[in-house]
């Protein structure tokens, strides 16, 4: 097999366009060749001494290249302070060796449906910017995302940046999920929320949920919480509409009916920690660590 | 009280560990090595009808196949001989090794062995103790009844081996109870799973076979080798390099002899290491699953009048060391109490799983697990906190167990009451915070040991011990006690070990005996240069021999400090003459006897020498909407006899806590229904990160024991192991409400315990 190890967008497309497949962090694509699941391709090409594909730019839209590690999502200030659910699920990826090298962009484009960055990203609004040879495009994450381990990406195309719109004042957002232990976990199943409050009310809500259907799903139907304030009765229906619109399978890891509570459980968590932080309340990132989510503080 | 007369000190491998200077087996190349690979079958349970070794023998750079056809016919294992190197026409659990491949590079020889043609005829799957025991359930050995087994041993069929205690009128004592209480727990198994999978290296000089391997006991796998390859001991030498831990799943012998005859056949040295997958499915040490049936009577004030129990015990399909498991978990399950009338029957069953071996404390989490939850609901039914009811039921210095033993001076009481006071002084409780107590005991194992001890001219010591270091750092400890008898500063001592080839024999690492019986055999032996040196020294200083005294290097003159020489010469002067060097063996303390009990099939566990006793208490949080439970705290009261280096002690206990969490909350083996693991990875097994470790508070109660390990010390290593899972277990029930019945207690069965919906996860009923 042969690496290349390219320094410009312009030397990967190239090597993308002639065969080669794109590695960065390596995390699932080194890590499933040892455990069998697919060989390494023939031909690599690194992407992560890209300069450009490694910025965060603040504006509208904001802008995380595809190369940014977790590390740096779970500390950089503008992901912190905007788009804080995207901070709360790269906290959580695997161990810190994991999120020093794992980049957003991996993430997105392995299309695992337990991807601890896919549910925040579609709160938030986000789309893949995909660059080859011959151009680049946007595209919605419901159009990206075609099942388990699947994207609408083809072969000569690379995911560049997620690019999100500007926040609304008074937005939180959050991502919480259902871990057994602290470190080294694959999410049994999570949740992210985005919440932007009109005074005490609701103004909108988004939430989606992480490994209880083929891909990352967003619960349907949420427009009729719009001028509601957040109280219990709010959060039991965020709830009920998460396990109604799961469908989890049972599997090593949990029951499907054990998920299917669970999922409502970390929808209304995700809710609830959203909008405290749409209210100015500063919970500190990870919410599962500060809200011992999971009895985990 | 604190009798500590050793200086505290950090082991010496540590560098060596931490900076990567250290080598492991899988570490070692040597000139022209080849590689080796195991062929396994896809099936827990099958016949094979033919086996083609054709294709792999012929690919380029495979040097040597080896299936049972190319090894001495011979059935090998300890208590019953069950068990072929190579499987033989039938394949009994998915780890069986069919046949082995030394090629040029592991990649050829993972590719070989896959090319071996086997086809094995499918049959019935025994996946289940009950159903092993069940009448007429297809037979895991077919053939057991032509096994050779030790005297004593009571087996029949699928029941590999029985045992029962029994102590004064079980039935009627029960029917004159106040209150009666049933339990039934069911533990899945579990594993080692130490970081280093096993990896080994053979080298054959001509009719000498040198072996480098990840064993915790040489000379078990010495005489492993000796045994089914038929070599006498002199020509097998195992050597094991630094080990990356073993927590009992290295205790034994295991693959040395495949390695070697490969090496033999190939005319290389040959090398395997395992992988992950290996490690999980392949080594017949594994923790058992076990169910425990409990039922226990009590009278008007809350005291113990009768157990009657039942454990079952999945032994997996071969025999490897479980042979004294049902005794010793039909102990446990009677537990520390003051019972004079018992009965308990124990069943070790033959599956189609990965046979089951000592794994740190083997059945005592489990049985602890079980047994201390089975307390906290008698204390409820008695109207008494869980502390209470077990002050008045525990045993304690001067009482008489559930075994007939009477016990010297033990601190089962103090452990109690220091865990107890130092938990509930640490605070108030939070919602869905709970304090579990439970209190665990763990034998000493007496056994032979040697060490030889030499004084080099220039006064530095060699101790050449068969102990063996595998992560607990207790062989250190050993460098202190000849310091102190010879009377040198303990840097000029250093430890030769892990070599079959130099040391004396010794039961290497396992049971905690390394500091029991190793120590007291370094002792013997430094004592023996200790009376050397002094009758060197009363020649040069005129004085009788029972006057030197040895101390900072210098030996002198009782009472007259000014006539003294330095240990260094007298070392220069022997070296010259009469070489200082001497052997040691440990005398094996006597056991205890036993009265007015009765042991069916008694395997040598009835009576517990120096008996370890500890008390945990953890402070858990518990998610009540999802069931994950937090292990916040652990304090932890341990008599473990006198505690000689409290760093590695605290060490030992902190470790064995943590790997009780683990087996508490998250860590058991899911069997498919074709009897193969499910989760045989460390992805899906989940281990405890140190993300998830408890703060842990420990207290030793030191109590100097006589007849046990040097200083009045015991052992360690498996006790803090013991009770963790049970405290944690009465501190869930006491958040949700009600115990859980399956062990590991994870999120969801908590949620269905909390919820009355246990029934629903596949709990056995």
């Amino acid at each position: 097999m042969s690496m290349q190890i390219a320094t410009s967008l312009d030397e990967v497309l190239a090597a993308l366009a002639a065969g080669a497949r794109p590695i960065a962090g390596g995390t699932d694509l080194v890590v499933g060749h040892r455990q069998g699941k697919a060989p390494l391709p023939e031909s690599l090409v690194a992407i992560d001494r890209v300069p450009e594909l490694a910025e965060i730019a603040d504006g509208d839209p904001l802008r995380i290249g595809a190369t940014v590690t977790h590390a740096r999502l779970m500390t950089d200030q503008v992901v912190v302070d905007r788009l804080t659910a995207i901070a709360d699920a790269a906290a959580l990826v695997g161990s810190p060796s994991t999120r020093n090298v794992g980049t957003l962009g991996g993430n997105v484009m392995n299309g695992s449906p337990a991807m601890d960055t896919g549910a925040p990203l579609v709160v938030l609004g986000a789309e893949a910017e995909l660059a080859s040879a011959d151009g680049i495009r946007t595209v919605g994450l419901d159009d990206l995302w075609t099942g388990p381990g699947r994207t609408s990406a083809t072969a000569g195309e690379l995911c560049t940046a997620l690019v999100i719109p500007a926040r609304p004042a008074s937005s939180g957002s959050a991502y919480v999920r259902l871990e057994y232990r602290r470190a080294m976990e694959i999410a049994v199943v999570g949740a992210a929320a985005s919440v932007t409050l009109d005074g005490d009310a609701v103004a909108s809500v988004r939430v989606a949920l992480t490994a209880v259907a083929p891909t990352i799903i967003e619960i349907d139907g949420l427009e009729g919480l719009t001028g509601r304030a957040i109280d219990d009765d709010l959060l039991a229906a965020v709830a009920e509409a998460a396990s109604e619109q799961a469908s989890p399978i049972s599997d090593l890891r949990a029951s499907d009916r054990y998920r299917r509570h669970t999922i409502g459980v970390m929808a209304r968590r995700a809710v609830d920690a959203a909008a405290r932080r749409a209210a100015g309340e500063s919970i500190s990132v990870p919410v599962n660590r500060a809200l011992g989510i999971g009895a985990a503080a | 009280m604190t009798v500590t007369e050793l200086p505290p000190f950090v082991r010496a491998d540590g560098p060596d560990k931490v900076s990567g200077s250290g080598r492991y087996t899988a570490d070692l190349t040597l000139t022209g090595m080849l590689h080796a690979a195991f062929r396994y079958p896809d099936v827990a349970h099958g016949r094979i009808t033919r086996i083609d070794t054709s294709a792999a023998e012929a690919m380029p750079g495979v040097l040597a196949v080896m299936t049972d056809a190319d090894v001495p016919d011979v059935h090998y294992t300890w208590a019953v001989a069950d068990r072929t190197l190579f499987a033989r026409d039938i394949v009994r659990f998915e780890g069986e090794v069919i046949a082995a491949v030394a090629a040029i590079s592991p990649e050829i020889a993972k590719a070989a062995a896959a090319a071996i043609e086997v086809d094995i005829e499918p049959l019935p799957v025994v996946n289940d103790i009950e159903e092993a025991l069940a009448e007429g359930a297809p037979l895991v050995h077919e053939d057991w009844a032509s096994h050779t087994a030790d005297d004593g041993i009571i087996r029949d069929g699928n029941l590999a081996i029985y045992s029962a205690l029994q102590r004064g009128d079980a039935d009627a004592a029960m029917a004159s109870a106040a209150t009666v209480v049933s339990s039934r727990y069911v533990a899945d198994a579990s594993h080692a799973a130490p970081i280093e999978p096993r990896a080994i290296v053979a080298q054959w000089e001509g009719e000498k076979v040198t072996i480098w391997t990840s064993t915790q006991v040489p000379y078990d796998a010495r005489d492993g080798v000796c045994e089914t390859l038929q070599l006498p001991a002199s020509q097998v030498r195992i050597i094991v390099p630094h080990l990356g831990g073993g927590f009992g799943g290295k205790c034994g012998f295991h693959f040395e002899a495949h390695i070697a005859a490969l090496a033999r056949k190939a005319k290389r040295p040959v090398k395997l290491v395992f992988s992950r997958w290996e490690e999980f499915v392949a080594p017949d040490r594994r923790r058992e699953g076990m169910i425990v049936e409990l039922t226990t009577g009590l009278d008007a004030d809350g005291r113990i009048v009768a157990r009657k129990g039942w454990v079952g015990i999945d032994n997996g399909a071969y025999m490897a060391d479980c042979a004294f498991f049902p005794q010793l978990a039909a102990m446990h399950v009677a537990g520390p109490y003051n019972i004079d009338h018992l009965s308990i029957d124990a069943k070790l069953a033959y599956t189609n799983h990965q046979p089951s071996g000592s794994v740190r404390a083997p059945t005592a989490p489990q049985g602890c697990w079980a047994l201390e939850s089975h307390t906290d609901e008698l204390a409820a039914a008695a109207g008494l906190s869980p502390v209470e009811f077990r002050r008045r039921n525990l045993v304690d210095t001067g009482t008489t167990g559930p075994m007939g033993q009477t016990f010297d001076e033990i601190g089962a009481l103090r452990v109690l009451e220091a865990a107890h006071a130092a938990a509930e002084g640490s605070g108030p409780l939070a919602e869905n915070e709970a304090l579990g107590l439970a209190v665990g005991w763990w034998p000493s194992f007496a056994v032979p040991a040697g060490a030889y001890a030499k004084m080099h001219g220039d006064g530095s010591v060699q101790l050449i011990t068969g102990a063996q270091e595998c992560g607990t750092g207790a062989v250190m400890t050993l460098r202190y006690l000849a310091a102190e008898e010879l009377g040198i500063d303990v840097e000029k001592i250093q430890l030769v070990y892990q070599d079959t080839g130099a040391a004396p024999f010794g039961p290497g690492a396992t049971g905690s005996q390394t500091l029991l019986n190793h120590g007291r055999a370094v002792e013997t032996a430094t004592r023996d240069i200790a009376e050397q040196l002094r009758e060197l020294a009363a020649e040069q200083l005129e004085a009788a021999p029972g006057d030197i005294v040895l101390a900072d290097g210098v030996a002198s003159v009782a009472g007259t400090p000014t006539a003294s020489i330095a240990i260094d010469e007298l070392a220069g002067i022997a070296a010259g003459g009469n070489l200082l060097i001497s052997s040691g063996t440990a005398d094996v303390p006597e056991y205890p006897t036993l009265e007015g009990s009765h042991c069916v099939g008694d395997q040598g566990m009835a009576a517990w020498l120096a008996p370890q006793f500890s008390c945990h208490v953890a402070k858990v949080r518990v998610d009540r909407d999802t069931g994950v439970t937090r292990v916040l705290d652990v304090f932890a009261a341990h008599d473990n006899g006198t505690i000689l280096n409290p760093i590695g002690a605290h060490g030992q206990v902190e470790g064995g806590i943590l790997m009780g969490v683990g087996q508490a909350l998250t860590e058991g083996t899911q069997y498919g229904d074709d009897g193969t693991q499910l989760n045989a990875g460390l992805l899906e097994y989940k281990l405890q990160t140190i993300a998830d470790a408890p703060n842990i508070h420990t207290t030793f109660i030191e109590i100097p024991t006589a007849n046990a390990g040097p200083k009045g010390s015991k052992g360690l290593a498996e006790a803090p192991n013991v009770a963790t899972a049970a405290a944690i277990a009465n501190g869930i029930a006491q958040v949700v409400g009600a115990h859980v019945t399956q062990l590991p207690m994870t999120a969801e069965r908590v949620w269905d315990t909390a919820n009355g919906t246990a029934d629903q996860n596949g709990a056995s009923a």
